[in-house]
């Protein structure tokens, strides 16, 4: 069975991707979803972007569980 | 007994209005410890860009995460310095050049403590809530905001 994971894109992100959700089987870690998504989208390529899995920033090789809540995170810019 | 604090909403859409600020000062004359306060207003300025000028900036955020982080953020402000009040407010939509979008509030027996904690919370805020700025231009495109 095929493990699916729940994106959300925020600001300058679901801009250039075109859609603030999307989902997407689960390519195991951090790294491979951002390859995943700079192949698929090449407008990520020269973006800037953090994770965070289920509202926790995480980086690289952390891996993704199954069902998981996945946001890409431009830099902050509140205030 | 210590009072248990929840996560509370800081989040208002559209702009934050002076009387809503004046009323949330008037509010704690009831609290006759309190000596000092200590307040930080963030307006909406006219930046001149390459591509045009600022009219307003459009906020969205992550929320239930900047929610998170923000009683995270608060929490850590409370043990950290002997404060009576905190208050956060953070637009989300669109704010007009001229108008207010992040009004944060410290209050504490003495000044040192209030100035201390809200210098710290705006750094913070500003640092690590997962909210965006989208600065709407006169040319009728856009830039995204980058904090310094």
């Amino acid at each position: 069975m095929k493990q699916v994971i729940h994106l959300k894109a925020f600001g300058m992100i679901a801009e250039k991707i075109g859609t603030a959700e999307l989902e997407l089987e689960n390519p195991g870690t951090l790294a491979a979803l951002g390859e995943t998504l700079r192949g698929r989208f090449p407008d990520l390529q020269s973006a800037k972007f953090g994770f965070a899995i289920n509202k926790k920033l995480l980086q690289g090789d952390a891996e993704i569980p199954a069902g998981a809540e996945v946001a890409l995170l431009p830099p902050f810019s509140g205030g | 007994m210590d009072k248990v604090r929840t996560p509370k909403n800081i989040f208002v859409q559209g702009a934050i209005s002076p009387d809503a600020i004046a009323k949330s000062i008037a509010n704690h004359s009831g609290k006759t410890d309190i000596g000092g306060h200590s307040i930080f207003l963030g307006q909406v300025r006219a930046d001149e860009k390459p591509e045009g000028k600022v009219v307003a900036i459009d906020y969205t955020a992550y929320e239930e995460m900047a929610l998170e982080k923000a009683f995270e953020i608060r929490e850590a402000i409370f043990a950290k310095y002997p404060l009576t009040c905190m208050h956060i407010y953070h637009s989300l939509g669109e704010v007009k050049v001229g108008e207010l979008c992040l009004f944060v509030f410290t209050s504490s027996k003495h000044r040192k403590a209030a100035m201390d904690a809200c210098d710290e919370l705006v750094e913070r805020i500003k640092a690590e809530l997962p909210v965006w700025g989208k600065e709407i231009l006169d040319t009728e495109g856009h830039v995204w905001k980058v904090n310094v």
